[in-house]
């Protein structure tokens, strides 16, 4: 992945990257998919631990993908909960543009 | 890159500390210390309730470390008791952290994976999820009846730590994440 590949680019790259290294993950939406600044991802993992509440962890750029990354692990049943606003996004996360991904969709 | 100079270069460069970044360090600077008296607590001396305890705590703060930098509110970060484990699932995303450990990302998934199991050991030690049960702080009630203090209750969870290669490689690990933890995650 080169420095200047779009966001689009390298956030499809790295969710399919994220499918293949982890078997368990049922889907992973991309929430604000129209910032050009910081990939946000929420990974959809029935193997997650039970949690009602959204813990996102931030990783720094690097020359692959020169994006700042947060993703959270989720279980399915707090994305249905998330989508009832009954759980919080993290700060400044919001469900005005996001985008469903599927293994299948990305794997093939 | 220690603390210390990680704030003079934030001075010397006029930048100015957001109070995230205060509470991050804040939050590594105790996991340090709770890492230190749990290696200071001699296992001939100190009771495995409170060389655990220390443990726990030291994996949980570092886990909300991490946490800090992105954008979950200090509320939901500060009063989980969840972060460790949360951290070792997701710490493969760390291109740092396999550089540091010369891993590819599949490899460095894989191994964190063998060590979740143990990791939610020490991260169900926390008082608030034990439910009752098993805690290196509080007394509580066997279904036996008997009624147990930590203290006199042997946690063979130390013995699995210190004496199997997951326990061993995982107190090598957390080790290594509060020694290098500016390197790798900041």
């Amino acid at each position: 992945m080169s420095q200047n590949h779009h966001i689009g680019n390298a956030a499809e790259d790295l969710i399919k990257e994220q499918f293949e290294l982890e078997p368990s993950l049922e889907q992973i939406v991309w929430i604000d998919s129209d910032k050009t600044t910081e990939i946000r991802l929420l990974e959809i993992n029935p193997e997650t631990p039970p949690l009602e509440s959204v813990l996102a962890f931030y990783f720094p750029p690097y020359e692959e993908l020169p994006y700042a990354t947060h993703i959270a692990e989720i279980r399915p049943e707090v994305w249905q909960k998330i989508l009832r606003h009954e759980i919080s996004l993290p700060e400044g996360w919001t469900l005005d543009n996001y985008k469903i991904y599927s293994r299948e969709m990305v794997t093939v | 890159m220690d603390i210390g100079q990680l704030q003079n270069l934030f001075k010397r460069d006029g930048y100015r500390m957001t109070e995230r970044q205060h509470w991050q360090i804040a939050f590594l600077k105790q996991a340090r210390s709770d890492w230190e008296a749990y290696q200071r607590t001699s296992p001939a001396v100190w009771p495995a309730c409170h060389r655990l305890l220390f443990l726990q705590m030291a994996s949980e703060k570092l886990g909300k470390a991490v946490l800090i930098a992105s954008h979950s509110t200090l509320e939901t970060i500060i009063q989980s008791h969840t972060a460790f484990v949360m951290f070792m699932r997701v710490a493969g995303n760390n291109q740092k952290l396999q550089k540091a450990l010369g891993m590819k990302k599949a490899q460095q998934r894989a191994q964190f994976k063998t060590l979740l199991p143990l990791a939610h050991e020490i991260e169900r030690l926390a008082p608030a999820l034990a439910q009752g049960g098993q805690n290196p702080e509080y007394p509580w009630k066997e279904a036996s009846g008997n009624i147990l203090a930590p203290a006199d209750y042997p946690f063979p969870l130390m013995q699995r730590l210190h004496q199997t290669p997951h326990g061993i490689q995982l107190l090598n690990y957390i080790e290594f994440f509060v020694k290098r933890f500016e390197e790798l995650f900041m």
